[in-house]
């Protein structure tokens, strides 16, 4: 039930919001309103828009909790007993109540004094009492229980149980012979070799990719001012106890939960508790019952921005808001990637296999009057052959080779199965401040002589094509450059305009910006113009002015500059200026006004007037003192100069990026906590939204209609609101997301993305989301690949990822997307690979049983393939390109579309693998017939042969062996075996590169690797024939040199067969051929 | 990451393959119509029928190539093997022990050797010739009858003491028991340059103290007679028996068990292989209660 509550408990932001009315929440126009617009104005018409949230905290609190409840019974049941814990730390949290208590109380609560603070030795008790002020790091799998899950993991069962049966095989005929050769000891011992230093190796892979992400999250250690024995102290963040007074400064990061004392201007970003990205201000005075609201609390890991406040300790570590938290995100399950489960399937497919093709044979063994041992021996053998040893380890490489390739565009994979994860996404729910936008308020049009002008907003401002040469232009930019406080931070003369660092607020800081590309200079131009009178922005005037002296000598008139919140700018207006002219304001350039107004603030985007007037010279003489307070200047009858309008734009990249997610089938839903009107603005510009698509409210519009009566089926995208959002039932939400195919969720909290992403899991999607946010983490971790930003996100969402994105873009997630489609097609074409010649393994064991051939190849020469020789090339397949276009496709339907299904196997094993047994045959066959033993005589000849004390076995020519003479043989047949394979697996690898297309069209030669695998193949066998071929424990021999080519021609007929096949695929798409063919 | 699998009753699986071997709907039996497992089936006994066809033309191409009277390579037979008769297995190798009261030990052993002597019967001899050269008896063509090379005839009275027809009990009786010594035919073979191969029988190790092994070798010093070389394979001499050597030893010590060495000497014959007791050589451990 505590899950519930989680999500309860998250659900409180939405009404903190409409009340506070300065988050991102905060109404754009045309609901009018300038950033950092007067509160209680906003508050009010927030009130208007959002009432049914406004009753507020605790009350509404509970309703939620009764309502989400309701809602998430179903769903939630199977979470509800293992989350017990968490519920009880949740109610230990909403009893939080420092904040209502006055600063005696507090003193007295915490035995503290907020002058002297606490004593060395009260802080020492209270830290061994308490524990360190840290988050306690998720829970780590212990390395031990790491190491030991690969060891028994996968194949690894059915190699230790080979290895578990050499012994017993030992132990019979140790017991019933006590000179019998070790042989069986060794084999056991080379199997379990194998399994641990795979399951080494494993483990290595997947240490190294965590290791870059420890460095990653490597932080360094916070320091905090306290008082302590009446002195200020510098102290690790670490060691601070509750009932600590602790000073805080513009800049710091908020070192514990605390509970402000005195404050000045201090004004904090509560984005990664909350995700508004807003500042917000901060007093000491108790403000709000709910813990969360009241501006007295500041939490721990909030940022302070400006100001400087001084605050008790009231929380520590993971008692803190934030600690609780990121507590409940480690509780959300954390299950099995898709891939996981691929190979988990593959691994039930194979080990199936070998495990009903063993006992069968075991069973036919003892029926066919063999003796259990010898069964027991064949069991063996039959599951060697059947493994694919090296191959998991071969999966691991090349899911970290993709995922270094990944690291390179930006994405940094944390869990290596999360790299094809991001293949079958079927759904991404993007943030969209940073994500998908360049997280930087920019200048994008302006309106000036009646005529919008559309400014440039890509990444570099280059290229700004308005019309400039109008006198009203002169007169605005002059307005811009000089209302304005912004200033670039010193020596930066060398970076370029876009990157510098500048002091001031997101839109002064745009219009900056925006005045040095087209201006140059600003300061010098500032510096030319004197500023001697200013009224910084505040929210009840609205408006911000500044008096200057102008550059022009012989003008002596004093210059005020105006800018505002547009409708506020032109009630002081009674001019308008059109061509540099000025002219009375009437009736219809109000109406353009008005117009333009809306049309740019219909775009989402924050919109603000300019004005000026030249004071009269003979009225304010140059001695002229003004006073700001007293406002001895006139502020009315002022000439309008023009409107500019902000966003922050899109990426450049992002269109394009959103383009091949819509052609690869995957859905992108945004997801973000700004106004509606700004999200769809945002939306349609990089075509979450596309071009031609309406939502309800459009139609409505268009069709002069009331919105209830449109044919919702008509409309292909929504915007949806957190409001909205939470009144919604599961099922509702399942209708939205089905019905809808292009939605934008707007002013959600960062929490009801949690909702979302359950939503979506709903619909069988593979979701990725996006994230920054502390209270993100829990969605991110829901997700089945959770991204978090590499730069603007919070360690808390790193942690909970399973993806980070190093540059917070959008379009990397598509890149990823994309190698990840690559790499599960490239796994599918490394597990044919390496299945097909399991069958050429296997059938020598068969015929051996059946036939009683003498044994076609060993154990020990099936790990010298399946570890050996095949290893290089199987990881040269991941370096194969796209066959076509892999963003064209549909994502992977998670269910239907198997890494390893049907047609793979049965091609692999029943057409290839058995064209390579009987190429290796007649490679064996060939060997045995030159050298004495033709076929005829073979069959049923196992029982002499292997017979030590038949010392003169007659061939087809009368000749007679010893035994010793014989078993030479018998390696030379292994040697020939295993040489026959790997020659046609040559061949196997070659076909193995497309699925569909023909080799030629791919390429021979574009994919290097291929050919180093190639060359490493012959040369391992040639090591292994001619380098070892003397140590007889390893059973290879030196083979005559015509016998390496035996199975070439099979090679070619392998090679030929699959071009006929991928043919007759492309020929006739969907016939009966393509679908048993084509894997 | 998330929860992607969906947990299955015990029920629902069974529901679901039970649908999988026969859907009613679409008359599917294990996912196909009965018309497709025809046309898969097919398909299948086509590719197995050609697989198979390209296998027996390969098999039979490679025994259109291969010389029916000599092998092609004779890489791992360089030097013949040589086996014992009586041949009786222990843990390792060779291990014959009998009791010389008892004759129930030992008749097993004789009986052996008369089972192995009689191929060497003149019956059996009939289709080879007498050869009384002391040369390789070399045949360049097939001069016998049914286009085959000759045989020279080995008949079991050449090894006298040792034949059972002088003594049917093979020494064992007395203690002095018979060990008949063959070596592996090899085609083409040449054992030495000029002087036929001998067997020489000695205790494995010698003490100084000891007495060395008295033996006495049938025919007469041990030698296989140079005229049955070279073998020509089982086709072109159909009646060839390897030529025997028989050992009588005469002084085993009695209750103990000794290991016993034959080598056959012979400038290409080698004995030295450390993988192959049995090449060149026959070792056996004996040991005669009495």
């Amino acid at each position: 039930m505590s899950h519930v509550s989680v999500n309860l408990h998250l659900l409180v932001k939405p009404e903190v919001r409409g009340i506070r009315g300065n988050g991102p929440g905060s109404p754009r126009p045309p609901s009018a309103s300038v950033r950092n617009a007067e509160p209680a104005r906003e508050a009010k018409k927030t009130l208007e828009i959002y009432s049914v949230e406004l009753s507020g905290t605790k009350d509404i609190a509970q309703t939620d909790k009764a309502d989400g409840k309701e809602k998430y019974r179903g769903l939630k049941n199977r979470f509800e007993p293992r989350k017990n814990h968490q519920k009880e730390e949740l109610k230990k949290e909403l009893d939080l109540d420092d904040h209502k208590l006055s600063i005696k109380e507090l003193e007295e609560k915490y035995s503290t004094n907020i002058i002297t603070g606490l004593s060395s030795t009260q802080a020492a008790a209270l830290l061994a009492q308490n524990g360190p002020n840290a988050l306690t790091p998720p829970k780590e799998t212990p390395e031990i229980i790491k190491f030991l899950k690969q060891m028994v993991g996968g194949f690894s069962i059915l190699l230790w149980v080979g290895a578990i049966l050499c012994w017993i095989a030992y132990g019979i005929q140790y017991s019933m012979n006590k000179s019998s050769s070790l042989d069986n000891v060794y084999l056991g011992c080379v199997l379990a070799l194998v399994v641990i230093l795979t399951g080494v190796f494993a483990y290595y892979q997947e240490a190294k990719s965590t290791n870059i992400m420890a460095t990653f999250n490597k932080m360094i250690p916070q320091q905090a001012l306290v008082i302590r024995d009446s002195e200020k102290k510098t102290v690790p963040a670490e060691q601070l106890v509750v009932g600590d007074i602790v000073e805080i400064k513009g800049g710091d990061r908020i070192p514990a939960d605390i509970r402000l004392l005195s404050v000045q201007g201090c004004k904090v970003d509560n984005s990664s508790l909350t995700g508004e990205s807003e500042p917000q201000a901060r007093s000491s005075e108790f403000t709000h019952d709910n813990a969360l609201e009241t501006k007295n609390i500041g939490f721990y890991s909030t940022t302070c921005l400006e100001g400087t406040a001084s605050g008790m300790v009231i929380n520590t570590g993971d008692r803190t808001v934030i600690g609780q938290i990121a507590s409940l995100a480690s509780g959300v399950g954390d299950e099995k990637t898709p891939i996981a489960i691929e190979i988990e399937h593959f691994v039930h497919i194979v080990g199936g296999v070998a495990i009903s093709i063993g006992i069968l044979f075991f069973i036919i063994a003892v029926s066919l009057k063999y003796h259990v041992l010898d069964s027991i021996i064949f069991l063996i053998g039959i599951i060697v052959a059947n493994v694919p040893e090296g191959l998991l380890a071969t999966v691991t490489v090349t899911l970290s080779l993709t995922a270094k390739r990944m690291a390179k565009k930006n994405c940094l994979v944390k869990n290596l199965e999360a790299v094809e994860t991001l293949g079958s996404t079927s759904i991404i729910c993007s943030d969209k401040t940073g994500t998908l936008t360049q997280n930087r308020m920019t200048v994008a049009h302006l309106w000036f002589d009646n005529q919008i002008f559309i400014a440039d907003t890509s990444e570099d401002h280059s290229n700004q094509v308005f019309d400039q040469s109008s006198g009203t232009w002169a007169s605005l930019s002059k307005i811009i450059t000089l209302c304005n406080r912004a200033e670039f931070r010193p020596g930066q003369e060398n970076v370029p305009i876009m990157k510098r660092v500048v002091v001031g607020d997101a839109s002064e800081t745009a219009l900056l910006k925006f005045s040095e590309v087209i201006l140059g200079d600003v300061m010098e131009i500032r510096k030319r113009n004197h500023k001697v009178a200013e009224i910084p922005f505040n929210s009840t005037n609205k408006f911000q002015l500044s008096i200057h002296k102008t550059d022009d000598p012989n003008d002596k008139r004093f210059l005020m500059v105006m800018k505002g919140a547009p409708e506020r700018i032109l009630e002081k207006c009674s001019t308008i200026m059109v061509n540099g002219q000025e002219q009375p304001l009437d009736e219809s350039t109000a109406e353009a006004f008005h117009t333009a107004y809306m049309e740019l603030g219909g775009l989402g985007e924050r919109v603000l007037g300019f004005c000026h007037l030249y004071l009269p010279a003979d009225e304010f003489p140059e001695s002229y003192s003004f006073d700001v307070d007293a406002m001895n200047f006139p502020t009315s009858n002022l000439c309008f100069v023009g409107l500019l309008s902000m966003i922050d734009p899109p990426r450049s990249t992002v269109p394009d990026a959103v383009t091949k997610c819509r052609s690869a089938g995957i859905k992108v839903i945004m997801v973000t906590g700004d106004h509606p009107i700004t999200a769809k603005a945002i939306a349609k510009s990089v075509g979450i939204i596309s071009a031609n698509s309406e939502t309800v409210e459009d139609i409505a519009k268009r069709l002069h209609i009331a919105v209830e009566q449109v044919n919702k089926r008509e409309a292909k995208a929504a915007v949806v609101t957190g409001t909205e959002l939470k009144d919604m039932s599961p099922e509702q939400l399942d209708e939205l997301l089905t019905n809808y195919s292009e939605i934008v969720f707007a002013r959600t909290s960062p929490q009801q993305k949690l909702i979302i992403v359950e939503g979506c899991q709903r619909q069988n999607a593979v979701v990725a989301v996006t994230g920054d946010g502390v209270n993100d983490s829990p969605a991110l971790k829901k997700a089945d690949i959770g991204i978090a930003m590499g730069i603007a996100g919070s360690d808390a969402a790193k942690n909970a990822a399973d993806m980070v994105l190093l540059d917070d873009n959008f379009a990397s997630i598509v890149t990823g997307v994309e190698e990840g489609r690559l790499i599960f097609d490239n796994l599918k074409k490394t597990i044919a690979y390496t299945l097909t010649k399991n069958i050429a393994e296997l059938c020598p064991f068969l015929i051996y049983i059946i036939v009683g051939l003498p044994l076609p190849i060993g154990t020990i020469t099936i790990l010298f393939i399946d570890l050996g020789t095949d290893i290089i090339p199987s990881i040269a397949l991941a370096y194969e390109k796209a066959e076509s276009d892999i963003m064209n496709r549909k994502p992977r339907h998670k269910k239907k579309d198997r890494l390893v299904n049907q047609q793979l196997a049965i091609y692999s094993y029943l057409h290839i693998g058995l064209m390579q047994a009987v190429g290796a045959f007649v490679v064996y066959l060939t060997v045995y017939a030159q050298e004495g033993f033709t076929p005829g005589i073979l069959t049923n000849l196992r029982v002499a042969w292997e017979n030590g004390n038949v010392n003169d076995l007659e061939d087809s020519y009368g000749q007679q062996w010893t035994w010793y003479q014989r078993k030479y043989l018998e390696w030379t047949g292994y040697t020939a075996f295993f040489v026959g394979i790997m020659v046609q697996q040559i061949a196997d690898l070659l076909i193995r590169k497309t699925r569909r297309n023909s080799i030629f069209r791919q390429g021979l030669f574009r994919n290097k690797v291929i050919w180093l695998g190639i060359a490493s193949q012959i040369i391992i066998a040639l090591i292994l024939s001619y380098g070892l071929g003397s140590v007889t424990a390893l059973n290879f021999t030196m083979l005559r040199p015509q016998y390496w080519f035996v199975a070439v021609p099979y090679a070619i007929l392998i090679w030929v067969y699959d071009e006929v096949r991928k043919l007759f695929i492309r020929l006739y798409p969907g016939s009966w051929w393509d679908k048993n063919m084509y894997y | 990451m998330a929860a992607l699998q969906e947990k299955k009753s015990c029920s629902q699986r069974m529901e679901e393959f039970q649908r999988y071997c026969w859907n009613p709907d679409t008359g599917q039996m294990l996912g196909r119509t009965l018309s497709r497992w025809v046309w898969i089936s097919l398909y299948y006994v086509a590719f197995y029928v050609v697989m198979t066809g390209l296998f027996a033309l390969c098999i039979y191409t490679l025994m259109c190539t291969i010389d029916p009277y000599t092998p092609d390579y004779q890489d791992h037979l360089k030097s013949p093997g040589v086996t014992l008769r009586p041949d009786v297995y222990g843990d390792k190798g060779l291990d014959i022990s009998y009791n010389v009261s008892d004759n129930r030990t030992w008749v097993g052993l004789v009986h052996a050797l008369h089972g192995f002597l009689a191929g060497y019967s003149p019956e059996s001899q009939q289709d080879s010739i007498n050869c009384t050269s002391e040369k390789y008896f070399f045949q360049e063509s097939f001069g016998a009858p049914n286009h085959t090379k000759f045989s020279c005839k080995f008949t079991a009275d050449m090894l006298q003491n040792c034949s059972g027809l002088v003594d049917p009990n093979f020494g064992f009786a007395e203690g002095r028991p018979c060990f008949v010594i063959k070596m592996n035919r090899i085609v083409k073979f040449l054992p030495s340059n000029s002087t036929a191969p001998r067997v020489d029988c000695a205790f494995l190790e010698q003490h100084r103290d000891a007495r060395p092994l008295q033996v006495e070798y049938y025919p007469p010093n041990g030698t296989f007679s140079l005229h049955y070389f070279p073998y020509y394979g089982s086709k072109a001499q159909p009646h060839y028996s390897n030529p025997l050597v028989a050992a009588k030893l005469l002084n085993v010590p009695r209750n103990t068990e000794v290991v016993i060495v034959c080598k056959v000497l012979a400038d290409h014959v080698t004995f030295d292989n450390p993988h192959d007791p049995y090449e060149g050589k026959v070792e056996f451990k004996l040991k005669i209660q009495q």
